[in-house]
């Protein structure tokens, strides 16, 4: 899976229309970026790459770009 | 990686006799009439919109004494005749006694009966029958009384929409005893102490004991508030710690019982929320229609969640036919716990309401 077809799933995710995010969009600026999202993205990374990524380096991350290199290893 | 630990025996000659469940009054509902869409987002994800709450002066206990004064009855089980009582809560009537000689006491259980309380959570369902049942199948017991719930609405802060919105109130009794029959309950049980802290209620003890300090509410994440002696559960962690143990649970107790996923005629997991039980049904490609989920009306009602599920989902069938089965619970400390049990039909009473 690319980068960009994760973004896809994280936009449908926190319910916003396809191209609204891009890897600097800031998460502080996603109104729906809440502890209910968070759990959607562990869930995301489960089922679709197999991966696992503690709560506390999400809540590190200020940008999309930080949260995919979570899973860089995993995404092309 | 799971760790699955030893393999332990399986427990023969145990008899699961009989379950009841008791719920404080009605079912409330978790939103009023004017909420939101963003609370409305939070009970689309948990799955429950009512759940029962108890009053200030209905105990844990109450409930568990309720269910457990009926289920006697039901299956004629005279009092005398009990000689273990095992209370599983983290809401007990008090720091000491123990809840269970309270309930010995209320009860009317004879003088040689065992009683003590066990404090688990989530997990206490299935950790409480591997008790009794070692105990029955080592010759300590013959007839146990498993007395499991919890109320932790009294626990848990109204403006903290992490948990006001998910947890419900109730008690459940449990009828377990000796039986000439060749039966097997094989247990996986398992813990993880690093994940303490991820769900909580930090004040209150002896680490920590009450003062005004800890009973101050302050603002925590996301806009939600709760004092020291309040419930704290960090959901994220909780999710990553179920995706890391739980399948692996499941997988071992059905390969320990040397069945397979088909042989299972349902599987009854502690209903945390929908969001979890879907995810993990989702990635075990277990059979949706046997996986129980049954907290739309009664919520994540804790160590009472697995009983619970049993009487409003499987009752009907449970006390009909022999059935394999997959319990499993899973939680605070972390602890987790699974049990594979043949079933073969067990009294199982209608819903209390108290």
């Amino acid at each position: 899976m690319t980068r960009a077809e994760f973004i896809r799933i994280l936009e449908d995710l926190i319910e916003l229309n396809p191209g609204t995010l891009s890897g600097s969009t800031r998460l502080a600026d996603i109104q729906n970026w809440d502890s209910l999202a968070v759990i959607g993205f562990i869930a995301a990374a489960d089922e679709h790459l197999a991966a696992s990524v503690p709560a506390q380096r999400i809540y590190q991350c200020e940008t999309i770009d930080q949260l995919l290199d979570l899973l860089k290893d995993k995404l092309q | 990686m799971m760790d699955a630990g030893i393999e332990r025996r399986p427990l023969a000659n145990v008899r699961i006799a009989g379950i009841a469940c008791a719920v404080p009054g009605p079912s409330v509902p978790v939103l009023g009439p004017d909420a939101g869409a963003e609370l409305q987002k939070v009970t689309s994800s948990t799955g429950v919109s009512s759940r029962h709450v108890a009053l200030p002066d209905v105990c844990t206990s109450d409930l568990c004494q309720a269910a457990a004064e009926r289920l006697c009855v039901e299956l004629s089980w005279d009092m005398s005749t009990i000689d273990l009582l095992v209370f599983v809560s983290q809401t007990p009537d008090a720091v000491l006694p123990s809840t269970a000689c309270i309930l010995h006491g209320k009860l009317g259980l004879s003088a040689g009966c065992a009683a003590f309380d066990v404090n688990l959570g989530c997990s206490g369902y299935v950790y409480g029958l591997q008790l009794v049942a070692s105990l029955i199948n080592s010759g300590q017991a013959r007839r146990a009384l498993l007395l499991v719930g919890d109320t932790i609405s009294k626990v848990t802060s109204p403006v903290d929409r992490s948990v006001a919105l998910l947890f419900g109130d109730a008690g459940s009794a449990t009828c377990v005893e000796f039986t000439d029959q060749p039966t097997a309950m094989t247990f996986v049980l398992g813990t993880d102490g690093s994940g303490a802290p991820h769900l909580q209620i930090p004040a209150g003890g002896f680490r920590q004991p009450r003062s005004n300090e800890t009973a101050a509410v302050v603002s925590a994440e996301g806009g939600n508030a709760r004092s020291a002696e309040n419930l704290f559960m960090n959901g994220p962690e909780i999710f990553n710690f179920t995706l890391a143990r739980v399948p692996a649970l499941i997988a071992a107790v059905i390969a320990q019982a040397k069945w397979v996923v088909a042989d299972v005629d349902a599987f009854v997991f502690h209903q945390a929320n929908k969001f979890m039980l879907d995810h993990i049904v989702k990635r075990m490609k277990l059979p949706k229609e046997a996986v129980l989920m049954e907290l739309a009306e009664v919520g994540n009602t804790s160590s009472a969640s697995i009983p619970l599920a049993i009487v409003t989902g499987l009752r009907e069938r449970i006390t009909r036919e022999p059935m394999r089965l997959v319990l499993a619970g899973f939680g605070v400390g972390f602890s987790w716990a699974g049990l594979a049990w043949s079933s073969d039909r067990p009294v199982v009473l209608p819903l209390i309401q108290t």
